[in-house]
Formats: structure tokens, sequence, C-alpha cells
């Protein structure tokens, strides 16, 4: 039997031969190792059997020595199952129109999904999505990368604390997280404004509180500015006489003060780097396992140098992910800078880059009021300096005044 | 020399018990009551139609007769036959 199984598979015919002694046809089939099967005798000169597809042609080569008849009456199996399939261009343009058509709508967003935030909230994202183009029915290649949209959704909605964005299917999943805007916590109640670092004292704006310091006096890091003790002198001896109770307010004011920073910078007087010009080229390309067709932008920029991004999207069908990624390539031309510079020139940019980052540092209500070169010196093509800085800034720092504290300050 | 081959053969038989049917060239014939009759061994189709069955032997033919034959399988020298059978004959 074995020869005859996967018959269905590979296809078979069943052929009627006509002629004298039809059944001595096949038995030159069998001669020539041509498995023949189902052989039925329908008259006195007509016999019919199944061959093989693959034997068709051998059987024609059996026949120039005999001259029978040969009708093919029958063809079955897969490759004529197939074929008749093939002619039916209607039914296999459907096919394609259906497959297309799954394919695209899984590509296509059906729903936002917003977790996580309070209704008032989910409004508000609602309605920036909607803004970024993102909202159900939109196609899903059309969009920015969740991290993007997470990242844009974040600066836009600031109520937000943390937002994740990711497609799941054809659902786009937001998980925010709210921001609870709390105050941050006052010193109620009496409290003493202290220094926080060493400086020399210039501005003091003092609206609540005792100053206790001067413009001009040196002070260390906590030494009392501004004292929420209000009794006077004259005062606490009469309350020592009268017993009368301290006055205390919660002091506030602002102590700018000039600090002190020395620094050291290194500046190479060689420096390279490489920017974007701002031309780039978008190529796409459908990407299966390791082949890249492309699908647009087929010509390659003649950029010198350039770096290549590429933003991956894999084609879903249904639920599953086809192993088809489409992918947006961007190629953005970036230019070689080279620069050389003077040890002046190298001095300048060095004290720029410090007090920048001083400025990091401390804030942004900061004024550096004066810089010096300490030393400087130029090793292996860098040049190191050493800066001192004066600074202005509010050195102020509130302090509770406590029960033990009252007793103790006065 | 053939002569020899065939007198020597029948020996093996006897005295190695080897089955018959590959010494002698002899067809093997299996019955499944009166549905198939499977024949192994035969040396070629001599006539075939819908009560006949006729097959050559390494001396004469096998007549197998009944009705409504239809050869299942046909290799070369095996033959299913299926139908109803109702005489299997050794024609010298």
């Amino acid at each position: 039997m074995k020869p005859i199984q996967g018959s269905f598979l590979s296809g078979y015919v069943r052929i009627s031969i006509e002629g004298h002694l039809p059944e001595m046809f096949f038995q030159s089939c069998i001669n020539q190792s041509i498995p023949v099967w189902n052989i039925k005798k329908e008259a006195k000169d007509k016999c019919s059997g199944n061959i093989k597809l693959e034997h068709v042609q051998l059987i024609k080569r059996i026949n120039r020595q005999h001259r029978y008849k040969i009708k093919f009456t029958q063809k079955k199996g897969i490759p004529f199952f197939f074929n008749r399939f093939l002619g039916k261009k209607e039914l296999i343009f459907g096919l394609i129109v259906g497959i297309m058509l799954v394919i695209f709508l899984s590509n296509i967003i059906w729903k936002v999904e917003i977790t996580g935030v309070p209704k008032d909230l989910e409004e508000k994202i609602s309605e920036q999505l909607t803004s970024y183009g993102i909202h159900p029915g939109v196609w899903k290649f059309t969009l920015d990368s969740p991290g993007d949209i997470q990242r844009q959704l974040e600066e836009d909605v600031p109520e937000l604390l943390w937002v994740g964005v990711h497609k799941k299917g054809t659902t786009f999943v937001l998980e925010g997280v709210e921001k609870l805007i709390v105050e941050k916590e006052k010193v109620q109640g009496p409290r003493d404004l202290v220094a926080t670092k060493t400086g020399v004292i210039k501005k003091m704006y003092v609206s609540k509180g005792q100053p206790k310091v001067q413009v001009n006096d040196y002070v260390e890091p906590g030494d009392l500015l501004v004292s929420g003790n209000l009794t006077n002198k004259d005062d606490e001896e009469d309350s020592e006489k009268g017993e009368k109770k301290p006055i205390y307010v919660s002091s506030e004011g602002e102590v700018i003060a000039n600090t002190w920073y020395e620094l050291s910078v290194t500046v190479p007087l060689k420096t390279n780097h490489e920017r974007l010009t701002g031309n780039q080229v978008n190529k796409y390309y459908l990407q299966m396992n390791d082949i890249n067709i492309p699908i647009w932008g087929f010509r390659s920029p003649e950029y010198e140098l350039s770096t290549i991004e590429n933003e991956h999207n894999a084609i879903r069908f249904l639920r599953w992910q086809l192993p088809v990624n489409i992918v947006k390539s961007t190629i953005s031309e970036k230019e070689h800078l080279d620069m050389e510079r003077s040890k002046e020139e190298a001095i300048k940019t060095g004290v720029e880059q410090a007090k920048k980052e001083l400025k990091l540092q401390l804030g942004s209500d900061v004024e550096i009021t004066s810089e010096k070169l300490l030393h400087q010196t130029i090793e292996n093509g860098k040049v190191k300096l050493k800066l001192y800085t004066t600074v202005e800034e509010n050195i102020v720092k509130e302090q509770p005044i406590k029960g033990d504290d009252k007793n103790k300050k006065e | 020399m053939k002569k020899w081959h065939q007198r020597i053969r029948p020996l093996l038989r006897k005295y190695f018990d080897l089955p018959s049917d590959v010494l002698l060239e002899l067809p093997r014939i299996t019955m499944i009551g009166q549905l198939h009759v499977y024949i192994e061994n035969h040396k070629g189709l001599a006539v075939f139609t819908d009560t006949e069955l006729r097959l050559k032997m390494a001396k004469g033919y096998i007549q197998i007769q009944g009705s409504s034959f239809v050869l299942k399988t046909m290799l070369p020298e095996e033959i299913l036959l299926e139908g109803t059978i109702s005489e299997v004959k050794f024609i010298p």
C-alpha cells in the first residue's frame, strides 16, 4: 500500500484505457514499476485505473508502443484543487482583500484606555491625546512611539506625575499617576532664620522677626540671622518682673550674602564634536527577519556623515504579532567640527563653563558677582583652571523655636 | 544446470525449513473470506475482467473467478483483488 499513500497530496488521475486487452496496459505500467490502483474493467475493451500525477508523462511514453486510447476521466488531489482555486480569480481576490482588511483592522487603535486617574483628569488626558491625533480609529503607524507620547503627555498635563503608555493589541493603554501637589510643609509657628553657608552679608530684607546680624557681618553655618523672639531686652526685664510672656513670631526674610567657591575646570585646546545639520530623509521598509524591502524612499541621500535612527512597528494579525515590521528609518546628516582654540579662548570658555555649572548647582536665583583666575596650567593639550568666584545668594534656612530653645536663646 | 537447481530446492525446503513460496517461485495467496485476495509472487497479469482474474505463474496460471472485481492495488509481483470471490483455480 505504501506507494499509494500520500497520493492525495501529490495528486492522482483516473485514466480510462480503450483498446484490445486494456488490462495489459496496466501490466506494462507495473513492469515500469508505476503503481496502479482501483483498476476496474468497465467493458470488454475498456479499463480504468488510478495513477499518480507524477507518472502521467511515463504513461504517455509507454503508450507509444501500445497505441491504446487514453482518457483522463478524473483529476484528484491537492495540486488540482489548488489549480482550480487559482482559476477562480474572484475568490483569490476576495481572500487577499479579506486578509488585508484583517491586517488593516488589526493595526488600528480601537480603544484608548486610561486608568489610574480620576475622571476629570481622564477627560483632560483624552482631550490632550486627541490633539496629538490619538483616538479610536487611527492607524497605528502614524503615531509617535509610546515613549514620545509619554514625554509629551507629561509635559502638557502638569497634573500627571507619571504616565505609562503602551499598545496592547488594538488598545492604547495609558496608566497615569496623578501628581498630588503637596505644598512644601512650612515650618509653622515660631521660628528663627539661620545661615546655611559661610559668607558676608550683603543685603537683608526682613519682613518678620528681629534681625540679629547686620550688613557686612561675617556669618558661619548655623548662625542666627533673624530671631523669632520679639521680646526686647527691656521687655524681658519687664517680663521677669511682670511675668510677661515672650512674643514669638515666625520670622520671614531674605538674607543675601557673599559666598565663595573655588572651582576647577579643564578645557581641551582641541575639540571635535558632531552635530546634526538638520537635513534628514525618511525611509520606510518592510522588514522580515533580516530582509528589508523598501516601501518608500528609495534614494539614499548623499551625506558624508550620517546617523540612522530606526523605529520599528510590528504588524499584527488579529492578536498575533506577525514577524513583519514596518521600519521607519531616519537618516540625518551630521557634520564633524574640529576646533582649535588659543589659550585665551580656552580660558574664556573654561570660565563660562564653570559659571554655568555653578549656576546649575546653586539654582537660578543666584548672582555671580566676580570671578578670579587663581591658577592655570597647560597639560597634554588641556588647560587646567582654578577659579575663585564670589556669589550672592540667599543663605537663609528656617529653624523652629522649640520649647527648650526658647529659654536657651534668651 | 537448471535441472540441478530445481532438484536442490525441494531438498533445501525439506531440510532447512525455508518458505516454499520463495524457493519454488510459487505465488502466496492470502484470502480474507470472499472479499479480498492478496497474491504475491506472481509473474504478471494475463486476463482481467469483471468476473475473472488470471495471473501467470512460473508454471501455468492461477484463475480466480467471482463477480464485481476491482484491483485495489497493483504493484510489481503484488496484487490485491477486491470483489466477491467464488473460486480459485490452478490451471497448469
